[in-house]
């Protein structure tokens, strides 16, 4: 008895029903897949609709008489809330354009603070050097001025050179020309 | 005696326990609420009309450029968060993917005139800006399922925004091939049928006529999901599983009369997106404009989108990286089983910016 498999009747039931299943749609596909088939589905489909669409005209018709709402008229209220929807959607993108816009213009506004701090720090380091220009160049007139006086010390010394150089000439030529003593002094 | 007797041999035993646990789980599928989806925190970003833009956040950021979702227009996109641990969108934020959803929300009567192109212009390209200027990357990865992947395509081949990936599964791009039957496709082409008229009277076609396509489409009778419950309700886990998927298909929700119109109109009956006749607003849709790398998933176990109707984007689009795969899973198990997850970050990790 142990080695006897235990029955499940729905395994059974469960191939049985695959293959009616099979067999059933299979009838089916037989007997629709053919042109009348097709030609009556759409008379069928065509006399439903036609039927659907004299109805509808009725119902607005009451409607219409009674003042009642039709599935159109709460059509027409959601196609204004669509519209609506949609303006706000095409509102909130130029939002989103004015905003790029913004935050690039942002950037440029960083990108020239960035480029004015480096053109005031090359004006600071500009002026500094400016101003020790300025004060070499004052230092380079105080010089100037020195020069200028040391140049007309030199003039100086070259005039008294000059006239050092004549009076030694004259020396000379007073000293050349001094009489010989011949002993005639007075002895005293 | 009875005992020794060789009929016994013959009558068949039942494991008590296991018939015990079934029946248990069964009148818990029908008495217990609905199990939870969507569990994945989430905050939402934008909201127009019935559509909302969510945002999942990653766990740890681990990529610059999100990931986008939009889903098909004819079910609940909670098929991407179905579950704990077998959430795709789950995997994504837990390996480091900031990841959005566009959820087109059920359009009511008085959407009946937004077609394809109104969602495309107005509600995605508004989305795709959105969260470009939401997560401040500055591109996308834009996946699209099923239909979603046809939206995301179409809206690839005109965007202005920059789409860097472009991930699509299970998308319908051809859409000559037909599952359905043959007949249907050649008369509904050679306008034998024509749903303008009903389309018209009835402004949105209600969830049940969408649920009514599908089924027509694949299996008009089906109930083997039932008994294939009844079969494995003994087991825990898999009823869960059911539940959330019997939930998630049951769930279906209304499609836009205009935006049917078009698909039925410009894409299944003149394939237009193939051709590259069709038009969004004053723009027209031509596939080779797609430049983003491309990444296409199909399912081998598909039986509603076939792999001919995904394989022609890979000629169409101009992408110079262009990808190609076909996994083993069928049209909804591969979001279903949290395997979609998987398979997008191995393409993807590369391709989006690591940080």
């Amino acid at each position: 008895m142990s080695d006897k498999e235990n029955y499940d009747p729905y395994e059974s039931l469960h191939k049985f029903s695959l293959l009616w299943e099979k067999q059933i749609n299979d009838f089916i596909f037989l007997l629709s897949n053919n042109k009348d088939y097709v030609k009556a589905s759409h008379r069928g489909t065509d006399l439903h609709a036609r039927f659907l669409e004299t109805f509808k005209k009725n119902q607005e018709a009451l409607a219409g008489a009674l003042n009642f709402p039709t599935k159109n008229d709460v059509t027409n209220v959601a196609n204004l809330t669509l519209q609506a929807e949609e303006k706000m959607e095409a509102l909130e993108e130029q939002i989103w354009d004015l905003q790029d816009s913004v935050k690039s213009q942002n950037k440029e506004i960083e990108s020239v603070v960035e480029v004015s701090k480096e053109i005031i720090k090359l004006t600071k380091q500009l002026k500094n050097e400016l101003v020790k220009t300025k004060k070499e160049l004052s230092d380079t007139k105080s010089l100037h001025a020195e020069l200028q006086e040391l140049k007309f010390e030199l003039l100086k010394l070259n005039n008294f050179k000059q006239e050092f150089e004549t009076i030694k000439d004259l020396i000379k030529e007073e000293k050349s020309a001094e009489p010989v003593l011949t002993g005639t002094a007075s002895g005293n | 005696m009875a005992a020794d007797s060789p009929l016994t041999e013959f009558i068949p035993t039942l494991d008590f326990d296991k018939e015990m646990q079934r029946w248990a789980n069964v009148i818990n599928v029908l008495s217990e609420p609905e199990p939870e989806v969507g569990q994945t925190p989430r905050n939402e970003i934008w909201r127009k009309n019935k559509s909302v833009l969510w945002h999942y956040p990653a766990k740890q950021k681990k990529y610059e450029i999100p990931l986008f979702f939009v889903y098909s227009l004819f079910n609940k996109p909670y098929i991407l968060d179905i579950a704990p641990k077998a959430s795709v969108i789950e995997g994504l934020t837990n390996m480091g993917y900031e990841v959005y959803l566009l959820d087109w929300g059920s359009p009511g009567y008085e959407d009946k005139k937004i077609g394809i192109d109104t969602y495309i212009e107005k509600y995605l390209r508004t989305a795709v800006k959105r969260v470009i200027r939401h997560s401040g990357a500055e591109e996308i990865t834009l996946i699209g399922y099923c239909l979603g992947g046809t939206i995301a395509s179409i809206y690839a081949s005109i965007a202005e925004e920059p789409i860097k990936n472009l991930i699509v599964a299970t998308v319908p791009i051809d859409f000559q091939p037909f599952m359905g039957p043959d007949k249907w496709a050649e008369g509904f082409r050679a306008g034998d049928i024509k749903f303008e008229r009903f389309i018209d009277t009835y402004g949105i076609i209600p969830p049940k006529l969408v649920e009514g396509m599908f089924r027509a489409i694949g299996a008009p009778i089906y109930f083997t999901n039932y008994t294939n419950l009844l079969h494995r309700a003994h087991d825990s886990k898999y009823v869960d599983k059911w539940r959330r998927m019997n939930k998630w298909t049951l769930d279906q929700v209304p499609f836009a009369g205009e935006a049917y119109r078009q698909l039925a109109r410009d894409l299944f009956k003149e394939n237009k997106l193939v051709k590259g006749e069709m038009m969004v607003g004053n723009k027209v849709v031509d596939l080779k404009n797609i430049k983003a790398n491309l990444f296409v998933v199909s399912g081998s176990r598909d039986n509603l989108i076939l792999e001919e109707q995904s394989k022609p984007i890979m000629d169409l689009a101009s992408s110079k990286d262009k990808t190609y795969i076909t996994v083993e899973a069928g049209h909804v198990s591969l979001a279903l089983t949290g395997l979609f997850a998987k398979i997008v970050h191995q393409w993807a990790s590369s391709r989006s910016n690591p940080l």
